[in-house]
This record gives structure tokens, sequence and C-alpha cells, in this order.
């Protein structure tokens, strides 16, 4: 375990060292905070509730969606394809490391920082300049669990894509619609409840809202008792599942580079 | 038992033969004609502990091939290879403990850390002990005076000083063999010395053998007592380095400018050094890039300052440069016969 604390901590004072690019996300943040804020106002117009869900329950969902999208994004997509495209990806080959946790552990230092440095002014703002209040229920003890297995959910996703990077010249394609899918059918964009019923029950059951709907109910809808539980545990597994993906899915990629050469 | 022990190792890439053009790429798509080329073609060698090998050959030799299959990233196609008594392709986890490797076109440093953290990161991942760690460092320390770069940034490092760093790192976990892959390349006269240096002190004090690529022959020559030379795919030459140095030690290349020149001019060029040295004096002239005229000379036989001052005193010269022979023409006298 302790090489991958090493290269975690190598990698949050990677993070450090690009604070402008904290600042910047926080301050688009701000902008897409105010943006929602006005546009969900106008949504609900007269209405108390949408589909059993007040303005703040929905408010709070979207704000805290778009900031848990800076939280998550891992860019080892990105990172990973071209490595894989300039061959730099031989350096990880020749070290006694296992490449998937090296990575995990690469992109975790980013999370760790911005859970702090993004997410605190964001709630700041939330609460104090549009004055929406955050409910604390006990649910909100499961949020670091939570989060932490959307972290690793979502880094699946973002190593998958990276590693079609040994079958394809260009991710772009991939890439885009990999973000596409996980926005939408995450509850990212908008809260599950606004689909229509069938969609909801079997969006409930996919890997994808367990990124951003699941974690984010905990604080949204501190009503709710079992069903997070439930949530958790389809978290959990697919979890489980996609880390054993990759593998998979990284020992048949590998193959391309060890067999056709790199 | 040596250390390294391959035999009738080979290494076959499929690929696509493309088409010309719009319609053509439009061709490749739904039919695909590939064909086999032999990076590496059954080579045999063994390698013995505390050995600094020169694994030389020209652009597109199978250099690198070679030196993947050695650390398990590539899986050869056929022949038996064996680093510290194992396969490297079917323990890579392993096997990378045993080794360490520099890529000299990239870093395995972390870009935007200070060097010494890379040392940290790279002390966890091989499994260095705090103390081993202390007097590793020591030594390097002794060596390039690295604490003097520790909280620098590794992208701040001049080339130079980056190269030192990824070989000392490489030394880190004292593997008892490190794979250098063109350790000086791009690099100028003075730090290439200071590199050579350090690798042969490395060499001499942990007893680690040491495999170097390169372009650069000035590298064999200080460095190895044993060249292994590459083309095609295949073991030209694999023995000491005596016969080799002989061989293009004493070639040196005179590069001159000459005016208004034209095939004639190098006919003339030619005729000149045939009348004033005589045939077989071991002078070839040539043309290889455009108004340059390559006079290839054996010092041995002709005096370089003499063929100099003849053509000085015959031809109206602009420009005089002074190089050492390349792999390319090494590999070439090779082929033609030079070392039997």
């Amino acid at each position: 375990m302790r090489p991958y604390l090493a290269v975690a901590r190598g990698s949050t004072l990677v993070s450090m060292v690009y604070r402008f690019g904290f600042l910047a996300a926080v301050l688009g943040n701000v902008v897409y905070l105010a943006v929602a804020f006005y546009l969900w106002k106008a949504v609900y117009g007269d209405a108390d509730t949408i589909r059993g869900l007040t303005f703040d329950q929905t408010y709070l969902y979207v704000a805290l969606g778009s900031t848990l999208f800076i939280v998550l994004k891992t860019y080892i997509d990105w990172s990973l394809s071209h490595e894989i495209r300039e061959g730099i990806v031989a350096i990880y080959l020749i070290k006694p490391i296992d490449f998937q946790l090296y990575m995990l552990a690469s992109s975790v230092g980013f999370f760790l920082l911005s859970v702090v440095t993004v997410t605190v002014p964001t709630v700041l703002l939330i609460t104090l300049v549009f004055g929406v209040s955050l409910p604390v229920s006990p649910a909100l003890a499961l949020f670091p669990l939570s989060l932490l297995l959307a972290f690793i959910i979502n880094f699946c996703f973002d190593y998958g894509v990276g590693l079609s990077g040994f079958y394809t010249e260009s991710i772009w394609g991939i890439s885009t619609v990999k973000d596409t899918l996980v926005l939408v059918l995450s509850g990212a964009l908008i809260p599950i409840q606004f689909f229509p019923d069938m969609i909801r029950d079997t969006l409930i059951w996919l890997p994808f809202q367990a990124v951003y709907y699941t974690p984010l109910s905990l604080i949204t809808l501190p009503e709710e008792g079992w069903e997070h539980v439930v949530r958790l545990g389809v978290q959990a597994g697919w979890a489980v599942i996609l880390l054993a993906a990759g593998r998979v899915f990284y020992h048949q990629a590998v193959k391309v580079l060890r067999i056709a050469g790199g | 038992m040596s250390l390294i022990h391959i035999d009738g190792l080979s290494k076959h890439f499929k690929v696509l033969n493309r088409r010309e053009g719009l319609g053509g790429a439009f061709r490749d798509l739904f039919s695909r004609d590939y064909s086999t080329v032999k990076a590496v073609d059954g080579i045999s060698f063994d390698i013995e502990p505390g050995e600094i090998v020169g694994y030389i050959g020209p652009n597109g030799a199978g250099k690198s091939t070679t030196i993947k299959m050695m650390t398990g990233i590539l899986k050869p196609t056929d022949g038996t290879i064996l680093v510290n008594g194992k396969a490297p392709y079917d323990n890579r986890i392993h096997q990378a403990m045993v080794m360490g490797v520099v890529f000299g076109q990239r870093t395995q440093l972390w870009w935007d850390l200070p060097v010494i953290e890379s040392f940290k990161i790279l002390k966890e991942i091989y499994k260095v002990d705090q103390k081993t760690f202390d007097e590793h460092m020591a030594l390097f320390n002794e060596l390039v005076d690295l604490s003097a770069l520790y909280s620098r940034q590794v992208r701040t490092l001049s080339l130079g000083q980056r190269m030192l760093c990824d070989i000392t790192a490489s030394f880190l976990h004292n593997p008892p063999v490190v794979f250098l892959d063109e350790p000086t390349i791009g690099l100028d006269v003075s730090i290439k010395a200071k590199i050579r240096s350090v690798i042969e002190e490395l060499n001499r004090t942990r007893d680690t053998t040491i495999i170097l690529t390169t372009h650069d022959l000035g590298d064999v020559e200080a460095l190895c007592r044993r060249i292994i030379i590459i083309d095609e795919g295949k073991i030209l030459y694999d023995g000491g380095i005596d016969k080799v140095t002989e061989l293009f030690g004493a070639y040196r290349t005179l590069k001159v400018q000459i005016e208004d020149f034209s095939e004639a001019t190098l006919e003339a060029a030619r005729d000149s050094l045939d009348h004033r040295f005589g045939p077989d004096q071991g002078i070839t002239v040539a043309c290889r890039e455009e108004f340059w005229t390559n006079i290839t000379i054996d010092q041995a036989r002709t005096p370089l300052s003499e063929v100099l001052n003849h053509v000085l005193a015959s031809f109206p010269v602009n420009d005089v440069r002074i190089v050492e022979i390349s792999m390319e023409n090494v590999v070439r006298r090779i082929y033609d016969g030079a070392l039997q």
C-alpha cells in the first residue's frame, strides 16, 4: 500500500502547483451557480414543489452537482491516452506497480484537494449569498463514504476511456460521449425525479446515477431512510464491478502494445 | 550463470501498408494489406554480471525493440530471453524490481515536483529502506551534486541535469542490471563527459551490469569493453571494442564547401586527391548533401592535415568541417568486410 500512498501524496503536491487552475474552476462555477439560480427560479415560478421537490432542494442539488463535476473530474482519460500515444506509458510498465492502482492513486490528489478548495467556497456561496439552507441530517454522515465511491466509479469511466487509447489514435469522440452520458444519466444536470417514471426506475440501477444522484440525495433528501442504504449498496456494487472490469480491459488492451509494439 | 541470456530472439510486427491519397485511404477502410516487419530477427547473446555492453546500430536497427523485450514491455515473437534467470514479460512486476531503466527521450521523474519528491516516491515504489536510501542519496550527491537540485522542479532542469537525475534515480534500488537507452542524446560535450563518468563510477562501485544503447560512438569508446552491433534486426558484430575502435577511431570525414559546386567539382576533387596521394590511400570522396563534398580519410594511411592543406591550396573553399565517422558509416564498413 505504501507505494500508492506515496503516489497519492505526490499527486496532491502536483495539484497544489496548479492552484490557479482551482481558482479558475471556482470562478467558473460561481457563474454557473448564478445562472442556475435564476433559471430554476423561473422554472418554479409560483409553484411550491415540482415532482415533490421544493426549489431549495432542486437548487441545492443542481448547485452541488456542478461542484461535484469539478471535484470528480480526473482527466485520466486525456492524460492516459496521450501517454499511450506518445509511448510514455512504457515508463509505468517498467515499474513494480499495479497500473490501475497507480492511476487511481495519481488522481486521488486532485480529488482530495478540490473537495476542500472547491466545495467549501461553493457551499458558503450557496448558503450565504443565495440564502439556500443546507439541511443537516443523520444521512449526511454517509456522505464521505458515498463521495469516495462516486470518485472511484467516475475514475473507472475515465480510466476505461483512457485505455481505449491503446486501440485508437484519438479518444475525443469517446470521451465526449462518456461525459454526456454521465452528465445526463447520472442526474447531474437535472435531478433524476424530473425524468419520466419508467426511465427513472431504470436509471436507479445503472452506474451513472451512483456518481451524482446517490451522494447528492444524501444531502437534498434527508427524509429518506432505507432508500439511501439501498443506493449506497448499489453504488458499492458498481464500484467493485467497474474496478474489476477495468482490470480485465487493461490486460486485454496492454496486449495490443506488448504484441504489436509501441 | 549469465545475467542476461538471449537465444534466437525475434520480434515481428505486422504493419498496415497504407495506400496513397484519399481514395487509397478509403480503400484501406475495407481491405487491409499487412506486411511483416522483422524488427529483431533471431539474435543470441549472453551478458555477464558487471559488464558494460554497448548495444549500437543505426536508426531502426532493432535496438529499442530488444531493450523493450529485455525490460518486459514487449513480448517476443520467438526465442528465449532470461534476465536474472526469469522471462521478463511473464514476471513483469517481479522483474521490474531487478532492473533500472532510463529512456533518454522521456523522464521517469515527476515533471511538476521538486526532484527530491520523485526520489521519495521511487523509494516507496521500490521498497528501499531509509538507511539504504540515505546511503544512496549521499553517493549520488557526491557524484553529481544532487542536493543542489533537490528543491528544483524537474521541468526547470536543463536536459543534462534532468538526465543525471534520471540516471541516478534508476540506480536507487540497486538493481543488478540497468538499461540506458540513448542517455546522452541531445547533450553538449561537457555534460556528456559528466554522464559518462557517473555511469562508469556506478558500474564500478556497485558492480551493476549496464546495457547502453547509443548513437554516439564517443559513449561507447569511453565506457564499453564489449559492443554488440545490430542492423536490420540481426547481430553484425559482438565482441571486444578494440577492433571496432581501430576501425572508426582512425576515420574522420572532412567536409568542405567548394565555391560553384557541381558534379564536375566533385570529379575534380577526386582526381586531384588521387593525383596527390595516389590511389588506395584510404580516401573516398562523395556528396551526401548539397554543396558539401565529403572526404573520408583513413588517418592510419594519410594524415588529415595534409589532405586539408591540399584541398585548401587547390580549390576555392568557403567552409570546412571535420566530423567523426557516423554510426551508419561504421555499419557500412562492417558490411564491406572491415572486421574480417
